[in-house]
């Protein structure tokens, strides 16, 4: 089929996409077109496979589709039905998953830092959580090449975890980023500026140079920032893959061998009808979030697997980890006007590690966040449901404030999950998504810490009046990785345990987060699994169950 | 005094400077203000004093008030299944019909008068009682006050009213920068087109 789409003003993805039929068997059907899917089907359409990725949303066209407007740009994100609760319920909302080709990438700040060896190990090092069943040194090589791919920009030298250096020059900071810089460095704190974030500070390809319009999290019209829409999603069209859009899965059919045969699909085509398809495929894998994802394979129940797809060991949904990130923010005597500059553009990573002297293990970040008017509306009324005056006064303050997001690790547990709701359905009809999620005590503690260091480094900057709200973001962990197939739903390749044709690379497999953004780090899995890929599937590894420990060759 | 800390202001003069797409969107929500079809005269008048309470805008005339009860009107009238659903809320659209009784409900409890009778420390008695999560009222022992209140009632306002031209003016954010850009960035400065801030 043609394709015509914007990427940016001046490039426009003008092109005949392969198309399969449902029944042609491809060698990998992959769900979903993210920071994962996306690679997937970049890296192996160019290995030879054929591939077709399913889609939930549209192509959003930078030109038509994108608005430099907060209200106007709801369409980016998933928005189907999802309930919520636990002692800490998410509020989803705009902060989450996508829903068109790129998926949240589309609209994710973009901070790409990697995470740090120790987070690897954090059963070893700290006694709690899992340890990963492989190490920095596996997914080093692939950071190294996603820091080249998406690109992302950042200091020659960056000193946590295991220090490297940035292959784009660092971005300006706006006068909000400067705040970050100007309170650390006032209270002795290592810190840096201009990244680690996926958005050159010069041409790249086709894509224009940043524009300074801080409107990242809406899509960005200009193209400079990395997505992989831009990134990796051309090139796999380019390589014969076709993205399948308007394709929202909801079953992975087996045969009586236990194999995936493919995946069962509503489509909407584009004049509103709505038909079911099953598009046939040799391997299937899943890379929807780490809530659709889970959702995905407990809606996939049959005879063989009564609870679930790849759910022998009942972990599918289970160990659902947000990210912390509480946003503080200071009122200054001077301008800000923090809307201006991406949001993402100066960090500190000297509280991320464990340190004896705190009542918690694991750590944070912090990060620069620029809310728009609207989300900083929904902050300041968030805070403590202040209306009125006190409302309209606080937002007159809007270009005086800073503001610093605390990322921090909250820690897995078996009873943060996702399940199928038993009575919400959705629009299609199909069980709701009920995500149920209450933090630790060690999580409380750490996000304290992580406000008042905030508040602390605010206030150093000149802030005069500070604030806070907890919040949560990056969803990861309900398809786990693990050593056996008891404790985990796939191995270190991404590969289920149950299934020999069935793989999930996605944020869902993720054992612990650290305190780093996951895009760049489920970009790595992917493209690691893809190499993996590229030579077991001739040597016929897909055939059988994985049998061992998952760091092993083929 | 609120709405003169940037009197020059004016996103909207700037519109020849959007790109089509964000233009036609922002006009369409200045200019095509859609009417009420969902809630019923009372329950429109109660919503309208909520807003109002919400996001005074006395000080502006009539006409320069940006419109906000017809977009809740209208999510209500148009909402499909979908969403961050609260697990002990029910959906968007019965969130809103049991609120706006559950105001009414507290008014009377309170001040023996429905909602709108209320004068406007009256009505603000009752949205602070409603805001404390525990309001008296059957209404809100089945409808969690605090969770009605952030996430029903103060998002949908305050998204509403700062998605708005006038809003941005009051804030003195520019509104949409594409093509063209920032170039400003240090200082908090503003670009050539934005207003200065007179008065703090």
């Amino acid at each position: 089929m043609k394709l015509h789409v914007h990427l940016s003003p001046n490039w426009v993805l003008d092109t005949d996409m392969r198309e399969y039929r449902p029944a042609d068997e491809v060698d990998f059907c992959i769900v979903g077109t993210g920071a994962g899917g996306g690679v997937l089907a970049q890296r192996l359409a160019s290995f030879g496979f054929s591939v077709v990725a399913l889609e939930a949303g549209p192509w959003h066209d930078s030109e038509t589709d994108m608005v430099s407007d907060e209200a106007g740009s709801g369409r980016l994100f998933w928005d189907e039905l999802r309930i919520t609760g636990g002692t800490d319920p998410l509020d989803f909302g705009a902060n989450n998953s996508g829903r068109g080709v790129g998926g949240s990438t589309v609209h994710y700040a973009a901070f790409c830092p990697r995470l740090h060896p120790s987070d690897f190990r954090v059963r070893s090092s700290d006694g709690v959580a899992v340890d990963w069943p492989i190490s920095y040194d596996d997914l080093e090589p692939y950071y190294e090449r996603m820091e080249r791919e998406y690109p992302v920009s950042g200091p020659a030298h960056f000193p946590w975890g295991r220090p490297h250096g940035y292959p784009y020059a660092p971005i300006q900071a706006g006068t909000a980023g400067q705040m970050l810089l100007k309170g650390c460095d006032a209270l002795g704190i290592p810190v840096v500026a201009g990244g680690p974030v996926a958005i050159p500070a010069g041409r790249v390809g086709k894509r224009p140079h940043c524009i300074m319009r801080g409107f990242c999290l809406l899509g960005c019209k200009v193209g400079a920032k990395s997505s992989t829409l831009v990134s990796h999603i051309p090139d796999a069209v380019a390589n014969g893959a076709e993205i399948r859009t308007g394709a929202l899965a909801h079953e992975i059919p087996v045969d009586s061998a236990g194999r995936v045969t493919g995946v069962r699909y509503y489509r909407t085509l584009s004049d509103g009808r709505r038909i079911e398809e099953v598009q046939r495929a040799r391997a299937v894998i899943v890379a929807g979030y780490a809530v659709e994802t889970p959702r995905l394979l407990l809606e996939s129940v049959s005879a063989r697997f009564p609870d679930g797809l790849a759910n022998s060991s009942g972990t599918v949904g289970r160990f659902l980890m947000a990210q912390a990130g509480p946003v503080v923010w200071g009122r200054f005597p001077g301008p800000i006007r923090q809307y201006k500059a991406p949001p993402a553009c100066a960090t500190t990573e000297q509280f991320y590690e464990t340190d004896p002297a705190n009542d918690f293990v694991r750590g944070y970040a912090l990060q620069t966040v620029s809310p728009l008017p609207i989300a900083m509306a929904h902050l300041i009324s968030g805070e403590d449901g202040g209306f009125g005056e006190d409302l309209v006064r606080a937002m007159e303050e809007y270009n005086h404030y800073a503001a610093i997001g605390v990322l921090g690790e909250i820690l897995p547990a078996e009873t943060n999950t996702i399940t199928l709701h038993p009575t919400e359905k959705d629009r299609f009809g199909l069980p709701a998504p009920y995500a149920r999620f209450s933090r630790g005590d060690n999580d409380r503690r750490m996000m304290d810490a992580g406000i008042e260091r905030a508040t602390a480094v605010l206030q150093a900057a000149g802030a005069i009046e500070v604030h806070a709200v907890d919040r949560y973001a990056h969803l990861v962990g309900t398809a786990r990785m693990g050593f056996t197939p008891d404790d985990s739903v796939v191995d270190g390749w991404c590969r289920t345990w149950d299934v020999p044709n069935l793989l999930v690379c996605d944020g869902s497999v993720l054992p612990t987060q650290g305190s780093a953004n996951p895009a760049l780090t489920i970009s790595a899995l992917a493209a690691r699994t893809a190499d993996w890929l590229r030579r077991a599937v001739p040597a016929g590894a897909l055939a059988h169950r994985p049998a061992g420990p998952a760091a092993v060759e083929v | 005094m609120t709405g003169d800390r940037y009197p020059a202001a004016d996103a909207l003069a700037q519109r020849g400077h959007w790109d089509d797409a964000t233009r036609r969107v922002i006009l369409d929500r200045v200019y095509n203000v859609p009417d009420f079809r969902h809630f019923d005269d009372h329950a429109r008048a109660t919503l309208e004093a909520l807003c109002a309470r919400v996001i005074p805008q006395d000080h502006r005339p009539r006409e320069r008030r940006v419109p906000i009860a017809p977009w809740i009107d209208e999510r209500c009238a148009s909402t499909v299944v979908g969403g961050t659903r609260f697990d002990d809320m029910p959906d968007e659209r019965t969130a809103w019909g049991l609120g706006l009784r559950g105001l009414d409900e507290t008014a009377l409890i309170l001040h023996a008068a429905s909602f709108v009778e209320l004068d406007s420390a009256g009505q603000d008695s009752v949205l602070l009682a409603v805001r404390g999560g525990h309001p008296p009222g059957q209404i809100w022992t089945e409808l969690p006050a605090e969770r009605w209140w952030i996430h029903i009632a103060l998002q949908a306002i305050s998204g509403i009213y700062y998605s708005h031209p006038t809003a941005w003016d009051e804030i003195g954010f520019g509104g949409p920068a594409y093509p063209r850009g920032y170039t400003a960035l240090n200082f908090g400065a503003p670009e050539p087109w934005e207003a200065e801030e007179v008065s703090r």
